[in-house]
């Protein structure tokens, strides 16, 4: 039993880490939540559960809901639809698979800033890569402020996509190379054809892996800041990108006047982290189905 | 697949999905190729067409990038906090990994599920609590504090896929070096530690991504010109655009953020996919 024992000082490390500086200060951020603080100098006000009941009356915290969750379902829909369509064509015994999927995944290895560097000059309504095309074919009319407010957030959907798309196709594909060949062959020989093999072989024996995606993709979604917020412009963000994590910023570090919001900015990503626990329970729950062993 | 029209409407539809997975390739490489062309040329070439090659080879940019705005100091502070992060997660995070997957004791499903409950916690919600608890010890706007947290947040992710790194490895060689005599702790650093190696090094090149990229910790604790990361760097390069209009420079700067994770990935993509394929398929 003693010797059991010793091996927990191996333990010790991570454990005090992660307790004091992860555990201790999400559940600080509780304590924080029901308080009025207006900078890290001044005193903290309790108010109880003001900031919540504020919650419901800021238009400005439902906005960014809204965009919270167009992010989540829209950019979650086209990336898993791509992931899809190109993990179907990947898995299908193609000639350098390997090489497209690095080369699909490589954004996701590039710091955000970066990407978010070059996709707005992609879309400089000025010199930017496409409006310079659609001139250099004659389509002046089609020249857009894509960057503009009523087509900003397509813009960096269109971006985001691109970016994620190659983690989740990844994920999906290492799935699939799980499965026997012979399955496969069975389901030939019975006469299956490929979109039927897809659909009624690849997709059910995937399933664990595909719930696992979903509930990465919500997390990620949710939390998701640098491409949003250097999109265009820092603190000038335009509002239609504003996300629950950019409004977040907002209220408490991204002020021009040093008059911040931490009390409430810590209530809204209390409300983020309540939302990665319904949305990932939502998408277990729905997404449940007997595990398929092989 | 004797009906020549259904034959017909897959063909057209293996060539619909084809074409668009050609162009979604071909528009990848020509983000990396452009970034990377673009960032040679002079800003006169640039404004004169953004699609051309560059007519000279505009070295200057990425002198002018390195040391006038200063990222040779972003990119010495990013390498050293990335690098220290990484030594001391390997340090904290493989044994912790190892207790965690290869013993069972009364706390040990709890302690496995409060490690990966921190993979779903968004970083917004530790920012204040963290950021308060910095002051107080005076390591706000120092690059060990920005360590520290990156450390710490760092540790759910390492730790999980170092315990399913572990529970991949067989266990024979464990059990004959303890009933050789071998103590636990010794068995672990000197057969556990090295066969773990290969998942060590995924851990490693996967933190090194996430940290080399990382911005919004770095945003909130890093306030001093000096103490910037490379992402705050190129971000505030990024702002003074507004000002110099010098688009070639950023591009360099860009390129300069990129090449080191893009470098690593070219030469370590096989890891990193088998890394994901850890995380996600056995996890």
């Amino acid at each position: 039993m003693l010797k059991r024992k010793r091996i927990l000082i191996l333990l010790i490390p991570a454990l005090v880490l992660y307790l004091g500086l992860f555990i201790f200060p999400a559940i600080q951020a509780l304590w924080v939540s029901l308080h009025k603080w207006t900078g890290f100098t001044a005193d903290m006000e309790f108010v109880g559960l003001a900031n919540f009941a504020e919650l419901f009356r800021d238009e400005t915290y439902w906005m960014s809901m809204l965009t919270t969750l167009k992010v989540i379902f829209i950019g979650g829909a086209g990336i898993f639809l791509l992931a899809f369509l190109f993990t179907f064509f990947l898995s299908s015994g193609i000639k350098g698979k390997k090489i497209y999927r690095a080369i699909i995944f490589y954004p996701n290895v590039v710091a955000p800033i970066a990407l978010a560097t070059f996709w707005s000059f992609l879309y400089n309504p000025r010199f930017g890569l496409i409006n310079g095309l659609l001139r250099l074919v004659g389509l002046e009319s089609w020249t857009r402020t894509w960057t503009g407010p009523d087509l900003v957030f397509w813009a960096v959907m269109v971006a985001l996509v691109w970016t994620y798309v190659g983690f989740y196709m990844v994920i999906l594909l290492s799935g699939t190379e799980k499965i026997p060949a012979d399955y496969y062959d069975v389901a030939r020989i019975a006469g299956a054809n490929r979109v039927q093999i897809f659909f009624r072989v690849i997709i059910p024996l995937i399933w664990d892996v595909l719930v696992i995606a979903v509930v990465l993709w919500i997390i990620m979604s949710i939390k998701l800041f640098e491409f949003l917020f250097a999109f265009s412009g820092g603190v000038a963000a335009p509002r239609p990108l504003w996300t629950n994590a950019v409004y977040m910023f907002m209220l408490t570090f991204g002020r021009r006047v040093a008059i911040y919001r931490i009390g409430y900015g810590t209530t809204v990503a209390i409300t983020m982290v309540i939302l990665v626990v319904i949305f990932s329970g939502i998408a277990r729950l729905a997404m449940r189905r007997e595990k398929v062993e092989f | 697949m004797a009906n020549p029209a259904l034959v017909a409407r897959q063909k057209f539809r293996n060539g619909a999905i084809y074409f668009l997975l050609s162009l979604w390739i071909a528009f990848s490489i020509f983000t990396f190729i452009w970034i990377l062309y673009t960032s040679f040329k002079s800003n006169k070439e640039l404004y004169a067409g953004v699609w051309s090659l560059p007519k000279m080879i505009h070295i200057e940019n990425y002198e002018k990038a390195w040391n006038v705005v200063n990222l040779k100091r972003y990119f010495l502070n990013s390498v050293l906090i990335t690098i220290v992060s990484i030594f001391f997660l390997t340090f904290i995070c493989t044994p912790a990994a190892y207790v965690l997957s290869r013993f069972k004791f009364r706390f040990s499903d709890f302690l496995n599920n409060l490690f990966i409950i921190g993979m779903g916690i968004p970083y917004q919600l530790l920012l204040i609590p963290l950021y308060k608890m910095f002051l107080g010890f005076r390591l706000n706007d120092s690059l060990i504090g920005l360590g520290i947290v990156y450390i710490a947040l760092s540790i759910p992710f390492t730790t999980y896929l170092m315990s399913g790194f572990i529970r991949s490895l067989p266990s024979e060689l464990e059990d004959s070096a303890m009933v050789d005599g071998c103590s636990e702790l010794g068995t672990f650093w000197r057969i556990m530690f090295p066969l773990a190696q290969p998942g060590i090094v995924t851990a490693a090149i996967f933190n090194f991504i996430f940290l080399w990229n990382e911005y919004l910790l770095a945003l909130v604790f890093i306030m001093r010109e000096q103490k910037r990361t490379i992402s705050l760097g190129l971000y505030s390069i990024q702002s003074a655009m507004l000002f110099t209009a010098d688009w070639v420079g950023l591009f360099a700067a860009v390129v300069i953020v990129m090449l080191p994770t893009v470098l690593l990935y070219v030469i370590l993509s096989e890891k990193v996919m088998a890394g994901i394929t850890l995380g996600a398929v056995k996890g």
